[in-house]
């Protein structure tokens, strides 16, 4: 397996020496092409550290009491289902094992319900949980500010149902649930900014502890609130979901993808290296012709 | 009126809110007030949706009309409104297969069309960046130079290959990068931006409620 990464290491530099040679960027993609697909064809188990922020999260979820309220966000899109979905589904794992009676929101109306309605009823299901009694889906809500907000005076005023449009008052788990007074952690996974909000409002005015799932992209601004506190730990991008789904120890998507994703990273690395050098060598010559 | 009128809801709406912000009178009229300013903002949300689904109807559908160029596009989004939206509203009593719920329409297109072409569009943003990355990431002067030598520091160390890369150059490496450029220098810039902009927020709420920011009400 080691020969044949190492091969495909080595394709990529005949393709990207192609690329210089004929300035067709086709081979670039090409290559890519080549470092995404084959690890999901033939899966490499690297060895890796677990971060340090994820660590935190799932130590913090851990050390919650059993059968404690959890509200788990899906904030995310569709189009960053790779990064997102992995850290939802190893939350849920993780949640279910330990009795958690969870509800799920989301503030994203365009598929945000469906794919929390897909996942956790998907999870719930290998863990014998039900609907209404372990877990609910309260779907989405316009205007995020004033949901997050008015969910700190009453859930039922700002979700009078679920997303299926069962009356909350009919479900047995909201029943001791009214305000963010009776939540005992927040999971929220999101591909926005939507994480600022819920530090400023949520945890700022209400004292929740909140982890999150961020993409890698969004990860290093949220290295502030995870420094002063506010932030109970973070997964940050397909890394954080393959360090949680190590931790929880169920090794799914994201270990997976981290192969892919190292492949890409170390092409991309090596043509910003190949790309440089090929400019002072030539910025070099034309100095020299320019002497001339 | 047209301006009066907006001005003062907004500035009745941010002060009840302010006030119970800081005074937190849970039970005074103000208190009671609270919830249902925050009942209205998402039913108000909840209209500024219709009215984007009815602007795109009116848009596409005059460019269709007009026979402009391109017209074929204008009619696949037109349909695709349509087809997401009807059997989403009609009530699921009616057949298991409209609402929102697993099994239904709107379900079935989303995670089989939608979600799998957003993603796709999203995963080919990885051939640009390879291909941005060798043509044109150049070290031209000190600042580049740093961008770069930190992007793929970074880079190497979010994967398992580069962490034993690094690693191997030395153990403590991979420790260094989390404290001194994410926890460090990233984290000091980040919390800049972040108060920078909260204080930005700040003022142009204020500006707001006083009615000296009118560009919310288009003028």
């Amino acid at each position: 397996m080691i020969l044949a990464y190492g091969l495909l290491i080595i394709a990529g530099i005949v393709l990207l020496y192609l690329a210089f040679k004929t300035g067709d960027r086709r081979y670039i993609y090409l290559a890519v092409a080549f470092y995404v697909i084959f690890p999901v064809l033939i899966t490499l188990n690297l060895p890796a550290e677990i971060s340090p922020e994820v660590r935190q999260l799932y130590e913090a979820v851990d050390s919650l009491p059993d059968s404690s309220v959890v509200l788990l966000t899906f904030d995310y899109y569709p189009s960053t289902l790779a990064e997102t979905e992995p850290m939802s589904r190893a939350a849920l794992h993780h949640l279910f094992r330990k009795n958690c009676r969870i509800f799920t929101m989301t503030t994203i109306p365009l598929g945000g319900p469906s794919i929390a309605e897909r996942v956790t009823r998907e999870l719930a299901g290998q863990y014998g949980k039900v609907y209404g009694v372990d877990y609910v889906n309260l779907g989405y809500k316009a205007n995020y500010v004033a949901v997050l907000k008015g969910m700190g005076s009453s859930i039922e005023s700002i979700y009078p149902a679920d997303n299926t449009g069962t009356s909350l008052d009919k479900l047995p788990i909201m029943k001791d649930i009214r305000n963010y007074g009776d939540v005992d952690f927040i999971f929220a996974v999101s591909d926005n900014s939507i994480i600022d909000y819920w530090m400023s409002i949520v945890n700022a005015q209400y004292g929740i502890k909140i982890g999150t799932g961020v993409t890698a992209v969004m990860a290093p601004r949220y290295y502030a609130y995870l420094s002063s506190g506010q932030m109970t730990g973070m997964l940050g991008g397909m890394k954080g979901a393959a360090d949680y789904e190590k931790l929880v120890g169920k090794p799914a998507l994201a270990a997976k993808g981290m192969a892919a994703q190292s492949l890409v990273h170390l092409f991309i690395i090596l043509s910003v290296i190949a790309g440089n050098l090929i400019f002072f060598i030539e910025k070099r010559s034309r100095r020299r012709e320019g002497h001339r | 009126m047209k301006t009066t009128v907006p001005i003062i809801i907004a500035f009745c709406s941010g002060f009840i809110m302010i006030i119970t912000f800081f005074l937190n009178p849970e039970r005074g009229f103000i208190g009671r007030l609270e919830p249902e300013v925050l009942n209205w903002v998402t039913i108000v949300g909840g209209f500024t949706l219709l009215l984007g689904v009815v602007s795109i109807v009116r848009i596409n559908y005059g460019a269709i009309k007009r026979k402009s160029e391109n017209r074929g596009y204008k009619l696949a989004t037109l349909i695709a409104v349509f087809a997401m939206a009807i059997p989403a509203m009609l009530p699921t009593g009616m057949s298991p297969l409209l609402g929102t719920q697993p099994g239904s329409i709107y379900d079935w297109l989303f995670n089989n069309l939608d979600a799998p072409m957003m993603s796709t569009m999203f995963a080919m943003l990885a051939f640009y960046i390879a291909s941005a990355a060798f043509r044109a990431f150049r070290a031209r002067n000190t600042e580049a130079t740093l961008l770069l030598t930190t992007a793929v520091l970074v880079m190497l160390w979010r994967i398992p290959m580069g962490e034993i890369f690094l690693n191997s150059i030395h153990h403590s490496l991979p420790g260094m990068i989390n404290t001194y450029v994410m926890s460090g220098a990233n984290m000091a810039v980040q919390r800049g931006i972040i108060i920078g902009a909260a204080l930005g927020a700040a003022a142009m709420s204020l500006r707001i409620l006083l009615g000296i920011e009118r560009t919310y009400m288009g003028k």
